[in-house]
């Protein structure tokens, strides 16, 4: 326990000082920095991995329930996708002093919060499990990586001369990260689609319905709607430009308060991603 | 004027801008939905809210909010959204065809067809022969994502057939997701039904406790009865406690056995379109009544829930009723039974020496008798009459759907998730390219048609050829 532990506060110091990295990288315009705090991003992630993979073995389950192991799992994807998707486009790496603090600030969270393990209960006991939250927490890395190619739109949108506008002039072009914001909000339309139906056929399963409109199952339809709209003004609608890039930086809040926020403002029978310890 | 006014309407119905207003108001409706307590006029917790929240009641009332998913407003706009929905999937639907021909087209296309028809010519450096600009042209191209075929004289990327519908597959398969739930809601049934160990109940509406059956639901197709043979209250496997768990089967209308097995959370019984699924659980008490005689006039099973509130910690579920021949109602009696005590809390289970509580009344709720008797014993009751508690057992309240919707409901899923990552992951695109020589010398003749999930953009293709072939043209000269 003490190693998975050390582990993840190791993890949590690399993920804050990529943070860090990557503001003082983009605002005094050192562009080694922000590649190097793209390397420190990555080791956190190693670390993060190899404290979830202690725990793994430890539990016998995966980081599926309770919520320092839901948001475990969720800055896990988070970090996992933006550090691969910044390898891919180095011109992409200041996104991260937007994506990297969501990280910092879960997983800080989550140290907070308690670390004991949560037994799987026989409503638990099903491989539905590990579909239906690996796709949620896919689909938060997505639409958290397209939160942070939306803030960097809208902060050189901002600044199109000055200081910020020299800062910014090594990220990608504007249309181009417009359309990155409108690709990985797609792909987590998709996994959160999937994240859905999964869990349809397992509430069939497991409490013999498919749809109750319980406060979680509603909020995860309504972030699927909120996305949808996003996709219909975007490709339907042609929308471009900063105001489409506010939406999806509105967007994604809601969809981490679906996930987090909703098991612990509502009572319901579905304890949903954020467990807090009950029994599904 | 009426096809023009038809068509406006069809116009508008299937615009995106009314689809993203529905999403919106649907969205924003569930929000709402969510905060706002939900239930019937006569649920307590209605009640409270109405008298806290006084001057919005009336409206949340009046637009049927306190049941939200069932309200006219939301009914309308759903329905709303299929219409929309479904005017969307066939324009989509025309679209990709008008792609997958074009798409077809393209894989047809020849040197000749194309040097008459392409978008764009690049001006290649005269020194280049045909072979090595496409080679150029297929390098760059490959740097930008677009990996090429070379056919002949021509280089090609031309996304298969399929690539165009995904699109129209989900929003095909959204309609048919949202027509399968309102049939299922027309025609399926689902309710509690509390069968005792040993105890056989038909698949009937008298059989179940609570029940909801769509206005379709036709319940002289079904011929079958439920039984429960054994229970086990702590059922362990796999490491794993199951919880509370009966074994059911499944009989046909002829008494023969169709399906038998344990039934616990993630393993329940399904038979067609029949689910059966483990509610809860409580006791039941058998009583025999004997008349004057000490003949069997009548045999009850009484169901009995826990509840921590009460004295015994149990409350009777329903009562017996004992009636005259001609069928008065005589005297009521309902059966709890007191639990063991471990602690501060009730032992939910079949006590270590089981006895029932018998609380007789008259029709008028009067108190007539109070009496604990052991399995076997006898209690006479006023008139001649005796009950005798033939026995304590556990009962299986049962979750019971009858729905043959959801194996629908599970292909339209399936089916809208391919659409997705279809229209997620596919390419649409075309880009063709041959070598033409004109009186300018040798160049580079092109289509390029990017639809959708391009990896590049067609002025970055433009731009990144034109500067490869000159920059060959640069190198040769150095």
């Amino acid at each position: 326990v003490t190693a998975e532990i050390v582990l993840m506060w190791v993890a949590l110091t690399f993920y804050a000082a990529a943070t860090a990295m990557f503001a003082i990288g983009v605002t005094f315009s050192k562009d080694s920095l922000t590649a190097r705090a793209l390397f420190v991003s990555a080791f956190g992630l190693a670390f993060q991995t190899a404290s979830l993979g202690i725990r793994w073995e430890r539990l016998g389950h995966g980081p599926y329930l309770g919520f320092y192991e839901v948001a475990n799992a969720l800055v896990l994807c988070v970090a996992a996708f933006f550090v691969i998707v910044a390898w891919r486009n180095p011109r992409l790496n200041a996104a991260g002093i937007a994506v990297m603090p969501v990280a910092v600030l879960l997983l800080g969270g989550a140290m907070l919060a308690s670390k004991s393990g949560v037994p799987i209960t026989a409503k638990l006991a099903s491989y539905w499990l590990f579909i239906h939250v690996a796709f949620a927490n896919l689909a938060f890395g997505a639409f958290a990586v397209s939160f942070g190619c939306a803030i960097a739109y809208v902060l050189r949108e901002r600044s199109r001369s000055g200081k910020w506008a020299k800062r910014l002039v090594r990220l990608p072009a504007q249309d181009v990260l417009d359309s990155l914001t409108a690709r990985f909000v797609l792909v987590g339309f998709l996994f959160w689609g999937i994240m859905i139906a999964t869990g349809a056929i397992w509430a069939n399963e497991a409490w013999g319905r498919y749809w109750g409109w319980d406060p979680i199952e509603t909020w995860s339809l309504i972030v699927w709607i909120i996305y949808a709209v996003y996709l219909h003004l975007r490709f339907a609608l042609r929308w471009h430009g900063e105001r489409l890039a506010w939406y999806a930086i509105i967007a994604m809040p809601v969809a981490l308060f679906a996930l987090i926020g909703i098991p612990l403002a509502f009572n319901a029978p579905h304890a949903g991603i954020g467990g807090y310890g009950k029994d599904l | 004027v009426i096809r023009s006014a038809w068509r406006r309407i069809v116009r508008f119905l299937g615009s995106a801008g009314l689809a993203t207003w529905l999403l919106a108001i649907v969205g924003a409706w569930s929000m709402v939905a969510t905060i706002i307590p939900q239930g019937g006029a006569s649920d307590p917790k209605i009640a409270d809210w109405a008298a806290t929240h006084p001057a919005i009641e009336p409206v949340v009332r009046a637009i049927g909010l306190h049941q939200a998913f069932t309200s006219l407003v939301f009914t309308a706009c759903i329905l709303a959204l299929a219409v929309s929905t479904a005017l969307c999937a066939w324009q989509r639907t025309k679209a990709a065809l008008g792609k997958q021909r074009t798409l077809r087209r393209s894989e047809r296309a020849d040197v000749q067809s194309l040097g008459e028809s392409h978008d764009l010519e690049i001006t290649c450096d005269p020194a280049l022969g045909e072979s090595e600009v496409l080679s150029v042209a297929s390098e760059t191209l490959e740097r930008l994502g677009i990996r090429t075929k070379r056919r002949g004289k021509t280089i090609t990327a031309i996304s298969p057939a399929w690539s165009v519908w995904g699109s129209p597959v989900f929003h095909w398969a959204l309609l048919a997701l949202i027509v399968t739930m309102l049939l299922g809601n027309l025609l399926r049934s689902e309710g509690l039904m509390g069968v005792a160990v040993g105890q056989t109940k038909t698949d009937a509406p008298g059989s179940y406790g609570v029940l909801h059956a769509g206005p379709l639901r036709d319940w002289s197709r079904v011929q079958r009865s439920i039984r429960v043979d054994a229970f086990d209250p702590d059922f362990r496997t796999g490491g794993i406690d199951r919880g509370p768990t009966p074994t059911l089967s499944l009989l046909d209308a002829a008494g023969e056995v169709v399906k038998t097995q344990l039934v616990y959370p993630n393993h329940t019984l399904k038979s067609g379109s029949l689910t059966i699924y483990p509610n809860n659980y409580g006791l039941s008490a058998t009583l025999t009544l004997l008349n004057a005689a000490g003949v069997e006039t009548g045999r009850q099973v009484q169901l009995v829930d826990f509840s921590e509130a009460t004295t015994g910690g149990t409350v009777a579920a329903d009562y017996v009723s004992v009636s005259d021949k001609v069928g008065k109602a005589l005297l009521r009696v309902s059966v709890t039974v007191p639990l063991d005590r471990r602690g501060d809390v009730w032992v939910r289970g079949i006590p270590k020496n089981p006895t029932a509580r018998l609380v007789v009344t008259s029709p008028d709720d009067k108190p007539v008798l109070d009496r604990v008797i052991r399995p076997g014993e006898e209690l006479a009751l006023p008139g001649g009459d005796t009950l005798r508690l033939d026995g304590i057992e556990y009962y299986a309240r049962l979750s019971v759907v009858d729905d043959w919707t959801i194996p629908l409901l599970y292909v339209g899923l399936v089916a809208a998730m391919v659409g997705l990552t279809i229209a997620v992951v596919a390419r649409q695109q075309i880009v063709l390219a041959t070598v033409i020589e004109g009186p300018d010398g040798v160049k580079l003749a092109a289509t390029v048609r990017l639809w959708r999930n391009a990896s590049s953009s067609r002025s970055e293709i433009e731009g990144e050829l034109a500067q490869a072939l000159s920059e060959v043209e640069k190198g040769s000269t150095t």
